[in-house]
């Protein structure tokens, strides 16, 4: 008896060193934001006034919170397809034994270990819609200049080639490694039966693959979810809104202007959307992925 | 010529194509660095300068404190990065290789931190730095971002890998757990040691929300967050372009350098990362 509570006691005191720290800072903080979701504290005031559901029928109503919620839906699709698509793409012309394949592998996964603020920063730069090199290149093509990161049309655009330039390689080698396992026999088998090429990447590649895919999905969503350092240098969640996703809005309305009921409240749509997508993704992957 | 020979030569041009303009803003910013601001205005943009002004980029040092940022960066990156060893490890081990009644539960609350991401508690996180007194503080940076269920996942399964045995014949011997976990399993898993510690510290050198949030103090800025007060003042609304630029090009050249003498070991992450996600 002794011996067993000795053998609990022990287990729980080796994982207090990250457990406390996840308690406080993150299960903790979880919890508080819900009950802060239905105050309307502004930070100031000593007392915390409860006004039920107030803070989310006011963002149910409010237009700014749809138009958030727009950004941040295709913030999230435009940013993870591409990223899937053109990581699997590079990935599939890596594969068949190029040489240097090495140095192309670290020039194109570069950016994703350098700090988005700098980059994003020289980005700016070549946003610039007088002198800047992005729209020198659309005039080699012999197309009028954009006012990229002032035009409310293409503010998103602009900040999500960036996101796609960081992340890009990164997706690629995940695929990398992903093709580098796949049975070579079942691919030759396949090629001795007078498989094409696409038919053996429809039907052998794509299905082996797709745990990838589906962890790269979910990992890219979530980072979406998260966007924060590009829009915050390139954009601010301007022009008129076109770039401020959801956890941007809720910055502003927690550190810019203070509505902490309100902030709360967008927090917890974005921590239920993450719930949800992870349980449809939980579903998905039963049925879909084949290990 | 024959189709196969076509087909690989087609793809290195695509793939060095695409390579070059995937690095080529690296080179823009550090190229532009270098241009007078009546250069840096020029339309169409030179890609060579007319003359390398080596001076911007001691201006730009000079400027604002970066070599304090960058000590503040590295600082507070390598506590994270140590602290993070020793709990995630311990966790790591009391997953794997203990037996006691909240395993399971554990276990499921860290999946789930695993899927809710860190910057939607921000507001409460700051809340609560503040009323542990811990804002404006290294201490608080350090200790909010000392524990990561990333690596924990990473470590729990590297713990996997070994063998039980290993540990009941330690037992045996009669070496305590924590003795264990240290002299016989930890020296065991170092490449996946190597891994965590270089992802975490990329990530924390580079970290600038969280950091942002809750440094007022110039003087404890972290790299990130002093380069983007630096683009600010110094001229976001069309001053000093060239300084930014070299700026922003010194700020980046040390993660560059770690990348190129340590990328084996980020790929590797990759592969340890997508096999964390299969369990």
């Amino acid at each position: 008896m002794r011996v067993r509570l000795w053998r609990e006691t022990e287990a729980i005191l080796f994982t207090l060193p990250a457990l406390i720290p996840l308690l406080v800072f993150w299960l903790g903080p979880l919890g508080y934001i819900v009950y802060l979701s239905f105050t309307d504290w502004d930070f100031m005031s000593p007392e915390k006034r409860f006004v039920g559901l107030e803070n989310y029928t006011y963002l149910l109503t409010n237009s700014e919170f749809y138009q958030s919620l727009k950004v941040t839906l295709l913030f999230g699709l435009g940013s993870v397809i591409p990223t899937i698509v053109g990581g699997l793409a590079l990935a599939l012309l890596m594969n068949r034994n190029i040489k240097s394949s090495g140095l192309f592998r670290t020039l194109l996964f570069s950016p994703w270990v350098t700090p988005t603020v700098a980059v994003s920063i020289a980005w700016s730069w070549i946003f610039e819609p007088r002198v800047g090199l992005a729209n020198l290149l659309l005039g080699w093509l012999g197309i009028s200049p954009i006012g990229w990161l002032q035009d409310p049309n293409w503010a998103l655009v602009a900040v999500l080639i960036v996101t796609l330039w960081k992340s890009i390689g990164w997706s690629m080698v995940f695929y990398l490694v992903a093709l580098r396992n796949l049975p070579s026999d079942l691919l030759e088998a396949a090629s001795i039966d007078g498989a094409g090429s696409w038919d053996k990447f429809r039907s052998i590649t794509l299905p082996l693959i797709s745990p990838t895919t589906f962890f790269l999905s979910i990992i890219l969503t979530i980072q979406s979810l998260q966007a924060y350092d590009q829009i915050n240098v390139m954009t601010q969640g301007g022009p008129a809104g076109a770039t401020r996703t959801l956890l941007y809005m809720y910055y502003q309305s927690a550190f810019e202007s203070f509505n902490v009921g309100e902030a709360s409240g967008i927090a917890v749509v974005i921590i239920l959307i993450c719930v949800l997508l992870s349980g449809i993704s939980f579903l998905l992957g039963r049925r879909l992925v084949h290990y | 010529m024959n189709m196969t020979a076509l087909s690989k030569v087609i793809r290195y041009l695509l793939l060095g194509m695409i390579s070059l303009t995937v690095a080529f803003p690296f080179y823009w910013m550090a190229i532009s660095g270098f241009k007078t601001n009546d250069e840096i205005w020029q339309f169409p943009p030179t890609f060579w300068p007319e003359a390398f002004r080596w001076s911007n980029y001691m201006d730009a040092w000079n400027s604002a404190p970066f070599a304090r940022y960058m000590l503040n960066s590295t600082f507070v990156a390598a506590a994270i990065c140590l602290l993070q060893i020793v709990n995630s490890s311990m966790m790591a081990y009391a997953l794997t290789h203990m037996r006691f009644r909240m395993k399971g539960i554990l276990t499921g609350l860290i999946l789930v931190g695993y899927m809710i991401p860190s910057t939607a508690v921000y507001l409460p996180g700051y809340l609560v730095l503040s009323e542990l007194k811990l804002l404006d503080s290294y201490t608080g940076l350090i200790v909010t971002n000392c524990v990561s269920v990333f690596s924990i996942f990473l470590i729990r399964q590297a713990f996997l890998q070994v063998s039980h045995e290993l540990v009941e014949a330690g037992q045996l011997d009669g070496a305590s757990h924590f003795r264990i976990l240290w002299t016989i399993i930890a020296p065991l898993v170092r490449s996946t040691f190597a891994v965590m510690v270089l992802i975490t510290f990329i990530d924390q050198y580079n970290n600038y929300f969280w950091p942002m949030l809750i440094t007022k103090d110039p003087n404890l800025q972290l790299v990130s967050a002093g380069l983007r007060s630096f683009f600010v003042e110094g001229g976001a609304y069309g001053l000093a372009w060239p300084q930014i630029m070299a700026a922003s090009a010194f700020t980046i050249a040390p993660l560059l350098v770690i990348f190129m003498f340590t990328q084996k070991t980020i790929m590797q992450s990759v592969n340890m990362t997508a096999g964390v996600n299969k369990n």
